[in-house]
Formats: structure tokens, C-alpha cells, sequence
């Protein structure tokens, strides 16, 4: 069966980019494009996501606030969520690690890596 | 990934936009800096991200720079000055280049990307040497005592933020003593354990300095009010009196103000300093106080609604709030951008190919309506008509997506207004309005020059410099105003302003000597005013490069009648000018009166026809000079038989005139029959046509016969034209 990824990022371009990659490996990806339409997509989508993907820096609600607020629901109190950024501070990591981010991974990142820590989180 | 790699590009595009106008938001508004900032942070972070995803790692690098300068402006907003704007749109400007020459190969972007590096990485040392300055400045008088107030948001706790650990990590600054307090509400029956009831003072004394303060509630900004106050330039902790006075105001009731804690010390202290030097306070306070605040954090409280919190950060200076409302306005406005609602992007070649095929299907819908009015059928008839609206419908919505927001063009300008303000020494304000009044996409783009060209006028010859204006009794600053509007079948764009106002005395003397004009020519302040879009006029004194390209405004009334739009100038010596662009929603389907001449069809658009009269073909005929007299005004005429040599045998008894009228202009035009109104999908006639005279186009009728469409303007041209050479 197919495995559902969101991938959250306000560029567009990082956002297909992302969602092209994750397709081609036989993913089924949903998109949003800032935090709170990443929520919304969470909430109003049946099927249930095996992983989210977000960026930290995004209009609105960034990507911790996203973190926690889907630490919130019940459904995906558990879910992996990796976070992609450009942004390496220790700070802000480790803000992202108490909201309880999974993964951290630095952009610019290799299409091969990515997925091999995707299938590492998911399994 | 080539698709992408367009993604990218207009993505990248979008982002320059954003941050230029926050850029100008923030020139004319510092005091709402700090969501500006952010915004221009985040916007060059998210550029960065994606050019260094995309391999332009020498774009990202140039970006990583500028990203670091803005880093630090955002965390000290006094740092802004205006050469970091001025570096900034420069920087912008390159990497607009840079990212169609991702590997800077060519010269020029080496030099230039050079020279900006080395710009900015100076500006960055500057910096760096202001806050090392504040630094030294705040080690050299060595402890200083703020009171810094922290009150944390209701559900603090929900996303497991302990407020604990931040006081813990406050108290590593320096010495410290906590004060709690609680609201009542925690003590009554409505009590919700997961809600934080408690805020803290926390006397802090310190040398690390204001920012390291801040540092520690740096991921609490936004679920926390955070107010921090130097209190006392000097160890307020270490004088004995200052905590005696203290158990008498630690009660549990309200949070003591800045202005509470002030008062205590300076009751008897009128002079600050000077016995900096005692003895360090006992650790006991700072865990005694420390036991307490666990305490009230377990203690408890309902919740009351309060008013979502603000952070403060700078000392005793509160942030203003009196900035003028229209910019704040406009700060609104950008952030509301980020909420749009989703949007696709389509290209714009798929967009073309379904406007052809709707066209298309409008001629045949009409092919179709002709059929079934000649072969009565019930059946085919009901048919027909709902191939009708649904055809209308679609085309509606169709035409629609060709349609872009003004806005767009109009925020080129700013930066436009800016550069040439600056540069021609002239203080501007460019106000815009309506922008979000729509237009099909090609006029927008055909648009761009035109409007360039007035508005460089307005600014080069209209607004007068800030001595003159004073002098004249007006604002120092001037105003330019670009505003867009629907009236009836056409959007107007009007630029005005308020500067010195064009002179008949001076535009009449300067076409005279152009002989544009002859001596004995009468004109009104109306016909003076469009004699500077004849060919070869321009009244500046002296050509600027600002407005003086060689170009003139006959070219730009050229390019506007092109669009099938028209321009209107008005001016008043000494208050202004206006000029106002006419222009058709859309180029590819107009709303058309159907004519008939001896047997051909041709089409006048709507828009250019004022009234329709029939008359008797004698009185015509009859009629002195070809000047008719309609509704008590003297109209010239032209009759469309005898233009085109149609010949006048079997001439109807009766005739139509049409009144059209084209800038200001009215005039008749003499047909044998009106067959009604038309939805006429226009397709431009073959090059062979270029040179006629009154054709702008041409349309396939429902019985597949064609019918060419008439250009108003050139036949108000033509016949006034005609009329001086007779007069």
C-alpha cells in the first residue's frame, strides 16, 4: 500500500521539488503551504499521513507552532515529522526537539539522502 | 526538474517583489520595523534556501551574507540605517542577473557581485563593531540591575514550555530575586491545572547586557509578555535597604509595576551609584524565592480571556504607535498576502489556447443560434439556447483567468518613484489606489511603458522641487497618485499629481515654433493641453534623462490607442495634472454594434458610440458642409457609402447615424441599416491591412460571413484631419 507523506513548505519550488522526489519513490504526497494549511490538510484529509515533512521559517504559523499543534491531535500525537531548513542553530533545534520534532535535515540536501532517511523514519 | 527549475525562477521573482515593498514600507515607516524585517528576513532565507536547492550555491552564498546582515537587524532594529536599504535594493538587482548567470561567468556580474560582497561583509563589520561598542560600554560600568517582567499566555504549558527552567536560566546571568504573583482566579473553584496562572518579576542584576536577557526568552517571544526595564545603573541587590523594603510589597495581588520598583529605590536614594561595592547577596534569597515560584506554578486558577500579549523588549522607551495609518494599513495588507487562499499556476500558452478554442466556440455557438432561427424546431431550439448561456458562461469565466490584478504593475512603479526621487532631489510620496481592479494580462503588459513614461513626466516636470513647493504655499513633499477603477465597459488609470501643473501660455508658444500650429488657430485650454501628444513636442526647458528618452507622448497615446484604450490629459496651473487612461477589460472580444453598408456587415464597438439617430437620407443630403445638427449640436458626419465608393444608387430612404465619440471628440457616421448588438470575437486582420484607414480588426459573423470591425478613433482622426484642410 502506498504510504501518505505531507510535505509543508511556503516556496513552492522546494515543495514540488520535495513532492516530485517522494513521488517518484512511490509515495503518496500531500502538500500545504504554510503551517496552518499544512494543519488543515492534516485534519480534513481521511487517509492517514505515515510522516510529515516541514519547513521551519513559513508565514503565519512557522514550523515548531505546526509541530506543536499536530503534537495536539490525537490521530498523529506519535507521527514522525522531519524538519527541512536551511537553519542549523543548536537554538532552534533544539526548541524544534522540545515541540517534538523526529529528524533534522540541513537544505540543501541530495535527493538520495532524503529518501534514505525518509524509508529510515517510516520503515 | 527543468519544469521546477521555471518554479524557481517565478518564485524567485515573487519573493524580490515582496521584499522591495516591504523594503519601501520600511523606508517610510521605521516604526513598524519589526514585522517588516522579519518579513525580509524570511523572504531572503527562503531565496537562499531555494537557490542553494536548485545548485545556484554562488547566489546562495552572495544571499548567505545579506541573510546574516538582516539577522542581526532583526534582532536590533537600530542597526537599520539607510544604507543597508540602499545596499539591499542593489543587492536585489543583482541577483535578479545573477540568477539567469547562476555561475556569474559573465564580467560585469564579477565585478558587480564583488563589489556588493564586499559592501555588505562591511556593513557586517560595522556592525559587529556597534555591538561590540554597546558591549564594552555596558562591561565598563559593570553591573546594572533590570527588572524584567515575564508573564506567560494561559496555555504556556501545553506545549510543554516550563516557565521554571527560564527563570532557571535567567539566574545564570547574574544574581537574581524573584518575585511571583498570582492571579486570583487560581484560588477559586474554576481552577484548570493545565493553565499557568503566574507571572514573575525577577529583580536581575547583571552584566551581560540587555540582549543576553532577551536571549533567554527568545523562543517564548510569542506566548509570553516580556517587558524588560533597567531599573538601577549599578547593583540594587547588594543594598540592604532596598530588601528590607521589599517583603512589604511582595504580596500576591497584583504584579508590581516598573514604576513600584523604581519607587522603592528611589525613596531615599537620590543620587544612583556610587557604594556599587558591597557585599554579594546570600544564595538563600535566590532559592527561597525560587521554592516559592514552584509553588505558585502548581497553584491554581480559572481562566480569564485576556487580550493576546504583546512583547515589549526595549528598556524604559515604549514602541510608538501614532505611524501614519495608511502605511499601517499597508503593513497589514502584506502580511494578509500570506494567507491567500491556494492558488495553480497555469502557463500562460495553455491559458492563450483556451481563450482561441472559446472563441471559437462563440462563433460557432453563433453559427448555430443562426441555424436554428431559420429551421424552426422546438427541440433544436431549447438546445441551441442552452448552448447559448452555457457558451457565455464559459467564455465569462474564461476570460476571467486572463485577467491579472493592476496591482501587479502598479508596485513596479514604487521602486520606480523611489530611485528617481532620490535621484532628481525631489522629496515624493506615491500613493496607489485600486489596485486590485482587474485587466487582461496583455494590456497590463503593454501597459508598463506608457505608464512609466507618464509617471517619469509627473515626477520629472510635474512635482517641483521641495524649495518651490514651500515657496508655493504647498507640502514639501509631493504626491504622485496612481489609481485604477471600473466605469461602464472600461477601466480607467489615472496618474495625478500635485505639482506645478502644465502652462497653455507655454505649450501653445512651444508648438508654434514647432509648427505644430498656426498663429490664427483658436484653441481651447482642452485642444492646447493634447497638443503635447503630437508628434515632436516636448515643453521641458531642459531634457533630463529622467523623462527626456527621446520618446515623447504621442508615442505613448499611440501605444494606449493600440490597446484600443484612450488618454485624456487635465491640468491646472499651479494645483496638478491628471492624466487618465481609458481601457477595455479585455483585447479579444468586444461588445460591437452590428452595421450594414450596402450589403457588407461592419461593427462599431459600444464602447465608442454615444447615441443612434435615424434620419430622413434627404436631410442629409441637403446638409452645408457635412455638419449636422442632432439634439441642438453641430455634429461634422461622414457617410460610410461615400468613404468606402460604395456607390449611392439604391440608397434606403431612410438612414442611420451613429454618434461616436473618441477622445472628447464626437462625430456622425452615416450607415444604411442597425442590425443590433454583437459579441464580437476580434481577430486582426492580415498585414496586406496594415496601412488602411478604419479597420482595426476583423470577426466571423454566425453565418460564417466576415465582418470587419471599425476604429473609432481613426475616424474621428480622419475627419477632423479633413475638416482643417477644408476649413
Amino acid at each position: 500500500m502506498e504510504k501518505n507523506i505531507l510535505v509543508v513548505d511556503d516556496s513552492e519550488s522546494i515543495r514540488e521539488l520535495v513532492g516530485d522526489i517522494l513521488t517518484k519513490a512511490g509515495f503518496n504526497v500531500f502538500k500545504g503551504y504554510d503551517g496552518r494549511n499544512g494543519l488543515e490538510v492534516l485534519t480534513s484529509t481521511e487517509e492517514n499521513m505515515s510522516m510529515i515533512i516541514t519547513d521551519l521559517f513559513m508565514p503565519g504559523m512557522d514550523g515548531i507552532d505546526l509541530i506543536k499543534e499536530i503534537r495536539k491531535l490525537e490521530r498523529y500525537q506519535y507521527i514522525p515529522i522531519l524538519m527541512l531548513t536551511t537553519e542549523s542553530h543548536m537554538a532552534k533545534k533544539m526548541e524544534a526537539k522540545k515541540a517534538g520534532v523526529t529528524g533534522w535535515m540541513v537544505k540543501p540536501f541530495e535527493e538520495e539522502k532524503l529518501l534514505k532517511t525518509v524509508h529510515k523514519i517510516i520503515r | 526538474m527543468s519544469n521546477l527549475r521555471d518554479v524557481y525562477l517565478e518564485e524567485a521573482e515573487e519573493l524580490f517583489k515582496r521584499i522591495e515593498e516591504a523594503l519601501l514600507l520600511l523606508e517610510n515607516s521605521p516604526e513598524d520595523s519589526s514585522s517588516l524585517i522579519a518579513d525580509v528576513f524570511r523572504s531572503m532565507h527562503t531565496l537562499k534556501g531555494n537557490s542553494g536547492m536548485f545548485g545556484l550555491t554562488k547566489v546562495a552564498d552572495f544571499l548567505h551574507n545579506l541573510e546574516t546582515l538582516y539577522e542581526k537587524v532583526r534582532s536590533d532594529h537600530s542597526l537599520l540605517s539607510e544604507d543597508i536599504i540602499e545596499c539591499t535594493f542593489k543587492s536585489l538587482d543583482h541577483v535578479k542577473k545573477i540568477i539567469y548567470d547562476p555561475e556569474i561567468e559573465e564580467q560585469e556580474n564579477i565585478d558587480e557581485n564583488q563589489a556588493l560582497t564586499d559592501e555588505i561583509l562591511k556593513i557586517l563589520k560595522r556592525t559587529e563593531e556597534v555591538s561590540i561598542d554597546l558591549h564594552s560600554i555596558e562591561a565598563l560600568s559593570g553591573m546594572v540591575s533590570y527588572l524584567v517582567f515575564f508573564q506567560p499566555k494561559h496555555d504556556v504549558f501545553e506545549d510543554g514550555t516550563n516557565p521554571i527552567l527560564l527563570l532557571d536560566e535567567l539566574a545564570e546571568l547574574g544574581k537574581s530575586k524573584v518575585f511571583s504573583h498570582m492571579e486570583s482566579k487560581a484560588l477559586s473553584d474554576s481552577f484548570d491545572p493545565k493553565v499557568c496562572y503566574t507571572s514573575w518579576n525577577i529583580v536581575l542584576v547583571t552584566e551581560k547586557g540587555l540582549d543576553a536577557i532577551r536571549d533567554v526568552f527568545i523562543f517564548v517571544e510569542d506566548s509570553a509578555m516580556i517587558e524588560i526595564n533597567e531599573l538601577f545603573d549599578g547593583d540594587i541587590l547588594a543594598d540592604q535597604e532596598f530588601h528590607e523594603r521589599l517583603p512589604e510589597v511582595d504580596l500576591p495581588s497584583a504584579p508590581l509595576s516598573f514604576d513600584d520598583f523604581r519607587s522603592l529605590i528611589e525613596i531615599d536614594r537620590p543620587s544612583a551609584s556610587g557604594d556599587t561595592e558591597i557585599e554579594v547577596i546570600p544564595e538563600t534569597t535566590d532559592s527561597s524565592t525560587e521554592e516559592k515560584t514552584e509553588k505558585t506554578e502548581s497553584t491554581p486558577e480559572p481562566a480569564t480571556k485576556k487580550a493576546p500579549v504583546e512583547t515589549k523588549k526595549t528598556s524604559t522607551s515604549t514602541s510608538s504607535s501614532e505611524e501614519p495609518s495608511v502605511y499601517k494599513n499597508k503593513v497589514k495588507k502584506l502580511f494578509d498576502k500570506n494567507k491567500t487562499a491556494s492558488s495553480i499556476r497555469v502557463s500562460s500558452d495553455k491559458l492563450n489556447e483556451l481563450m482561441n478554442n472559446v472563441s471559437e466556440l462563440v462563433t460557432t455557438q453563433a453559427a448555430l443560434a443562426l441555424f436554428t432561427k431559420n429551421n424552426f424546431d422546438p427541440t433544436l431550439d431549447a438546445i441551441s439556447d442552452n448552448v447559448e448561456k452555457l457558451t457565455r458562461q464559459l467564455r465569462d469565466i474564461s476570460f476571467g483567468m486572463t485577467l491579472v490584478q493592476v496591482d501587479n504593475l502598479f508596485s513596479r512603479f514604487q521602486r520606480v518613484i523611489r530611485d528617481l526621487s532620490s535621484q532628481l532631489g525631489k522629496s515624493v510620496r506615491f500613493v496607489t489606489e485600486g489596485g486590485d481592479t482587474e485587466l487582461d494580462k496583455t494590456i497590463i503588459e503593454n501597459l508598463a511603458d506608457p505608464l512609466m513614461h507618464i509617471i517619469r513626466n509627473s515626477l520629472d516636470h510635474g512635482i517641483e522641487t521641495a524649495e518651490e513647493r514651500v515657496k508655493n504655499g504647498k507640502p514639501e513633499t509631493g504626491t504622485i497618485k496612481l489609481m485604477s477603477y471600473y466605469s461602464g465597459a472600461k477601466v480607467y488609470i489615472r496618474v495625478e499629481d500635485d505639482g506645478g501643473g502644465m502652462d497653455p501660455e507655454k505649450i501653445r508658444k512651444k508648438a508654434l515654433e514647432k509648427k505644430l500650429i498656426s498663429k490664427d488657430d483658436n484653441l481651447s485650454e482642452k485642444e492646447t493641453f493634447d497638443l503635447i501628444f503630437a508628434p515632436g513636442f516636448s515643453t521641458a526647458a531642459n531634457v533630463t534623462d529622467v523623462s527626456g528618452r527621446g520618446v515623447g507622448m504621442d508615442v505613448v497615446r499611440k501605444n494606449i490607442l493600440d490597446l484600443r484604450g484612450d488618454i485624456q490629459v487635465e491640468s491646472e496651473l499651479g494645483v496638478g495634472t491628471s492624466i487618465t487612461l481609458g481601457l477595455p477589460l479585455t483585447l479579444s472580444v468586444i461588445d460591437g454594434l452590428l452595421i450594414k453598408v450596402k450589403g457588407t456587415h461592419f461593427i462599431i464597438p459600444l464602447a465608442e458610440i454615444s447615441k443612434c439617430f435615424e434620419l430622413d437620407r434627404k436631410e442629409i443630403s441637403n446638409e452645408f458642409n457635412s455638419v449636422i445638427v442632432l439634439d441642438d449640436e453641430q455634429l461634422p458626419y461622414l457617410d460610410l457609402r461615400k468613404e468606402f465608393n460604395l456607390g449611392m444608387e439604391d440608397n434606403p430612404e431612410v438612414t442611420s447615424v451613429i454618434v461616436v465619440h473618441k477622445l472628447g471628440t464626437k462625430i456622425g457616421v452615416c450607415v444604411d441599416s442597425i442590425e443590433g448588438e454583437y459579441q464580437a470575437v476580434l481577430k486582426p486582420v492580415g498585414k496586406y491591412y496594415r496601412d488602411q484607414e478604419f479597420i482595426s480588426g476583423a470577426t466571423i459573423l454566425g453565418d460564417g460571413s466576415l465582418a470587419l470591425v471599425l476604429d473609432a478613433y481613426k475616424i474621428v482622426e480622419r475627419k477632423m484631419s479633413k475638416q482643417k484642410v477644408t476649413a
